[in-house]
């Protein structure tokens, strides 16, 4: 039912590709490394501007009053520990981002400028990412149509988040600083489907530019979506491309339901009307239930409220109102909200529900909530709840938040431009024409260009696909070029790239000996993954002779059986032969010799006759 | 839409921009004879060559909402901020995303709204500059505002530039002695529009140390990396010894007088307390005084300049406290000319001893005087101060005695 033909649903894709070499900022290694040196606590807040415009995602985060630990691993350095201003950008990861605009036909900008992208969940010690666009406005043609380039950023990776408990964040430093190529999509995009073939397609143009770190994280996927000219909602840390199209399908799924839900809502009168919350802690005692019981063993209020008109919305079937409140509750730090949807249910009987249902001044088609929180959370968390509320007569909220397994989970409202402001320790850089010139004349060819390339080698069109989208593709071209075989070396490193592990020195090898003719075409993939010893068959140096030999002495040991059957004998001995000749000897040589031998003890049988 | 020439667009118009074929819409950020600064509405700020740039329209004038700035009253103890410029104050213009110095006092609180949960706060922006341009007659003006303060029992926070906070805490020691209430200096490593900034926490130490009953002038930065310990050290004894750490400032040859910790309760160690003698300012700092870094090699002629037209100069000597035995005799003259010649050690660690070498033996002779382990900078300030308020003979008497606990008889490390 999803991304069907009634309704518009709208993708734009922001692909980040890490870059190989230093860091953005300074001279450190790009590579992921656990070899812990050091570690310090920070905290971030969010910095009250004149404007009075805080960005909402940043306050947001602040609110949570986390602390950060950090892991200061041997590749950071006092910039990443943001104890020491960023040094001047990595003129490869500039290059490198100039490529792929020019790749996606985009048009680079005078002048790069570096921003403060305020991000304040800890993931960068600094508060902010450094970001700055590269290039506007470019172009990407598949199947035929054309999915317009927003633009092309270049910016820094964030630390590893590695723990998380309670409101301290464990992250390490050394991942944060990699620069990153940001391809952000216009919302061209109008499936699921679509969207994983083009995020693919995109992936492997870009790879071609040889820049591009191969580890499995260094690739990730935010998608943007909307439907039907609703608000937009962003989903970060799409991992994987096949993880594309199912969040999309599930995530389009849950914005029809919001839309649902807000045209039966609006039919309502008392929704979003002001919560009156109500402490219920002391007449709580007598529940018998471990979450309320823990909760006010923890110095927690347990508050009661009535959430007009809402009974059925917040858990019944496909509505999941609750879940959505929930979650604008956990994003602050706010754990442990139970609906009037879910009971009888955590130890609250039939009974108890009633009691809450007048307690709350609750009529028919009114829901009420209980919430567990401290004190001084409660004004934060009732509007958290009231906002949400309120969201749900428009429908879908614009929001940011977190691809999981079983869909996408609220992070925070989607930020705003206001959280960003120049880097003032960078200088800008100017992107001259004479640095264009010299970067395009090193441009990396087109797919089909390079396909062309290893095609003209002989190389079959599949595999030479395959080679460039695994990224074999300039291993298989040299060991062609070496050793001949396309064919069959494109069959080979397609079998090796297959699996995770891989022994390349083997797979050369093997063409090597092909190459020499001492090994057979037909045995190459099964040799490879065999155990035998590539070095006993290079040691025996006069192959065909012993190998002859090994014939001649068969046929002699079944002469009987020759004698008897004549020519149909053939069968029986080739069989034979292959068990102990396979990839020593070429299956053509080996049936020749056969027929040679067989028929000399046929021709002395009849001469005897 | 109108269509108007560049010289009449401001800062904060909505603009269209037509560039490379490509029609861009934003924030007019600044503008210039070569390029033009636009803000993108998803933020980005795009640097555009303004010969690339083939038309120009307003779209809507920039419009003015004004800020209200409500006075905060906060509870507890009053304590005056004065600000001189410096990283700490400084805020983001989140509309054209400049980075602009804190103005005016209710800016500051604006800025650093948890500050009325601490105290009755009041904020004066005294002078703004750059650290590096202070000077005495600064420290003139910010001693007698301080006075001002103290004298009337309110605890002093000065909110300065890292690069010379040290010698202005030193110059703020020695002017004014017997405070009535504390004066604590602080600033900040990154500036504090950034979310890890270590302002915000350096200052809300500040004022809990301004509201205790610490006699003396004192600096609080962070104690190391983490952002969950703040030390307080003694005007005197302070120097910066980190060009970007948060960590930058150590106390020299001595220990810190405490520390804070993360709930900002203050343990203090060996400190001065407000001890009700009678508070007096020493308004004066004279200028002809100088610094110079011994080096192998150094040209006797720039000793000369500096001899000539100054009344006194301290040298940061190799060592235990040493400079060419060529100088010597010419160091005499000028002590011999009633200037003040001191020798401290570009060392910082460890104490000046012109009597272990012969060639201090010799400056002790020529009429240098040892400084043991005053740091170079603290010597500075203090014969600036002296020279400033007392006799050459006095000042000679008090060079090397210690006053604020400048210099120390026994060094642990």
């Amino acid at each position: 039912m999803t991304g069907g033909e009634s309704e518009e649903v709208k993708i734009g894709l922001e692909i980040h590709f890490q870059v190989k070499g230093r860091k953005l900022f300074c001279s450190c290694q790009g590579e992921e490394s656990e070899n812990y040196t050091g570690r310090f606590l920070r905290t971030l807040r969010a910095t009250s501007g004149e404007m009075a415009s805080r960005d909402v995602a940043a306050v947001q985060e602040s609110l949570k009053q986390r602390v950060f630990e950090y892991l200061i691993t041997d590749n950071s350095c006092l910039v990443e520990m943001d104890e020491e201003p960023p040094h001047r950008p990595s003129s490869e990861a500039i290059e490198g981002s100039l490529i792929v605009s020019k790749l996606l036909h985009a048009t680079p900008v005078d002048n790069l400028v570096f921003m403060r992208k305020i991000v304040i969940d800890g993931s960068n010690t600094s508060g902010f990412q450094r970001t700055g666009i590269v290039g506007l406005n470019g172009s990407f043609e598949f199947n035929g149509k054309r999915i317009g380039i927003t633009s092309i950023t270049l910016e820094e990776e964030a630390c590893k988040k590695l723990d998380e408990k309670g409101n301290q964040v464990l992250y390490s430093l050394d991942r944060l600083g990699i620069p990153l190529i940001e391809i952000a999509t216009d919302p061209d995009i109008t499936s699921p489907r679509e969207a994983r073939l083009v995020a693919e397609a995109i992936g492997l143009t870009v790879k071609q530019s040889r820049m591009i770190r191969r580890e499995v994280s260094s690739i990730r996927q935010d998608l943007n979506v909307s439907i039907n000219g609703g608000k937009r909602v962003e989903i970060k840390g799409v991992q994987s491309l096949t993880q594309i199209e199912e969040i999309l399908e599930m995530e389009i799924k849950r914005q029809e339901i919001l839309n649902e839900i807000a045209v039966e809502l609006r039919k309502k009168k008392n929704i979003g009307e002001k919560i009156n919350p109500i402490d219920m802690t002391a007449s709580m005692k007598e529940i018998e239930s471990d979450m309320i019981r823990k909760a006010i063993a923890s110095q927690k209020r347990v508050i009661v409220f009535k959430l007009g008109g809402l009974s059925g919305f917040l858990n019944k079937g496909d509505y999941r109102l609750g879940r959505e409140l929930a979650d604008r509750l956990r994003a602050i730090g706010i754990g442990g909200l139970i609906h009037s949807d879910e009971l009888p249910n955590y130890g609250f009987t039939e009974n108890d529900k009633k009691y809450l249902f007048q307690a709350t001044s609750c009529e028919d088609g009114d829901a009420f909530a209980i919430l567990l929180v401290r004190e001084n959370e409660i004004e934060n968390a009732i509007s958290a709840i009231e906002g949400r509320v309120l969201e749900a007569l428009d429908g879908v909220p614009a929001e940011t938040r977190a691809a999981t397994p079983n869909g996408t989970r609220f992070l925070r409202p989607l930020p705003g431009g206001a959280r960003m402001y120049p880097e003032t320790d960078i200088p800008v850089t100017a992107i001259s024409n004479e640095l264009l010139s010299n970067i395009y004349d090193r441009m990396p060819p087109t797919l089909e260009e390079r396909k062309d390339q290893l095609v003209a080698l002989g190389i079959p069109e599949q595999e030479a696909y395959t080679s460039m989208y695994k990224e074999y593709d300039e291993l298989l071209e040299s060991l062609v070029k070496k050793y001949g075989n396309p064919k069959i070396a494109a069959k080979l490193l397609s079998s090796v790239f297959s699996r995770e592990e891989r022994n390349l020195p083997r797979a050369q090898k093997i063409l090597e000996l092909l190459s020499n003719g001492k090994v057979t075409k037909d045995v190459v993939v099964d040799l490879y993954f065999s155990h035998d010893s590539l070095d006993e068959i290079v040691s025996q140096n006069s192959v065909s002779n012993s190998n002859l030999d090994t014939i001649k002495e068969l046929v002699k040991n079944n002469r009987k059986l020759v004698m008897e059957r004549g020519e149909s004998s053939f069968k029986l001995l080739m069989g034979e032969a292959m068990k102990s000749l396979r990839g020593k000897l070429d299956g053509k040589v080996v049936s020749e010799t056969l027929m040679k031998e067989i028929k000399l003890i046929l021709e002395e049988k009849e001469q005897r006759n | 839409m109108l269509c108007m020439k560049v010289q009449d667009l401001e800062f904060g118009d909505e603009i269209e921009v037509k560039w490379k074929r490509m029609v861009l819409k934003g924030i007019l950020v600044s503008k210039d004879s070569e390029f033009l600064n636009l803000k993108l509405k998803n933020g980005y700020n795009l640097s555009l060559d303004i010969s690339k740039v083939t038309s120009l329209k307003l779209i809507e004038k920039k419009i003015n909402i004004p800020t209200e700035r409500k006075s905060i009253k906060g509870k507890g103890k009053r304590v005056s901020i004065l600000g001189t410029g410096g990283t700490i104050a400084s805020y983001v213009d989140y509309a054209t995303g400049a980075v602009k110095p804190l103005e005016t006092a209710q800016d500051v609180l604006y800025a650093e709204p948890e500050l009325q949960e601490l105290g009755d706060i009041d904020a004066e922006i005294v002078f703004n500059i750059f650290s590096e341009d202070m000077n005495s007659k600064y420290w003139e003006i910010l001693a007698k505002k301080v006075f001002e303060k103290t004298s009337n029992g309110e605890g002093v926070v000065v909110t300065h530039g890292t690069d010379t906070m040290s010698f202005t805490s030193s110059a703020l020691s020695f002017m004014i002695d017997n405070p009535e209430a504390p004066i604590v200096l602080t600033g900040s490593q990154r500036s504090s529009d950034r979310p890890s900034s270590d302002a915000h926490f350096n200052l809300l130490g500040s004022v809990k140390v301004a509201q205790s009953d610490l006699g003396e002038v004192a600096v609080v930065m962070h104690s190391t990396s983490s952002g969950n310990s703040l030390t307080i050290h003694r005007g005197v004894n302070v120097r910066k010894m980190h060009t970007s750490r948060r960590d930058a400032f150590k106390s020299i040859n001595s220990e810190p007088i405490g520390t804070i910790d993360s709930n900002l309760s203050i343990k203090f160690a060996e400190y001065r307390k407000i001890n009700g003698k009678p508070s007096k300012l020493y308004e004066k700092m004279n200028e002809k005084v100088s610094l110079i870094y011994y080096y192998p090699g150094m040209d006797k002629e720039i000793l000369y300049g500096i001899c000539e037209r100054k009344d006194g100069m301290i040298i940061a000597g190799t060592g235990l406290g040493h400079v060419s035995n060529t100088f010597i005799s010419d160091l005499e003259g000028f002590v011999k000319d009633g200037k003040i010649i001191g020798m401290t050690s570009q060392c910082l660690n460890g104490s000046v001893n012109l009597d272990v070498y012969s060639t201090g033996r010799r400056l002790t002779g020529a009429g240098v005087i040892s400084l043991g382990d005053m740091l170079p900078e603290v010597a500075y300030v203090k014969l600036s101060f002296l020279l400033g308020n007392f006799t050459v003979e006095e000042s000679k008497l008090l060079l090397n005695r210690n006053l604020k606990g400048e210099i120390h008889d026994r060094r642990r490390e």
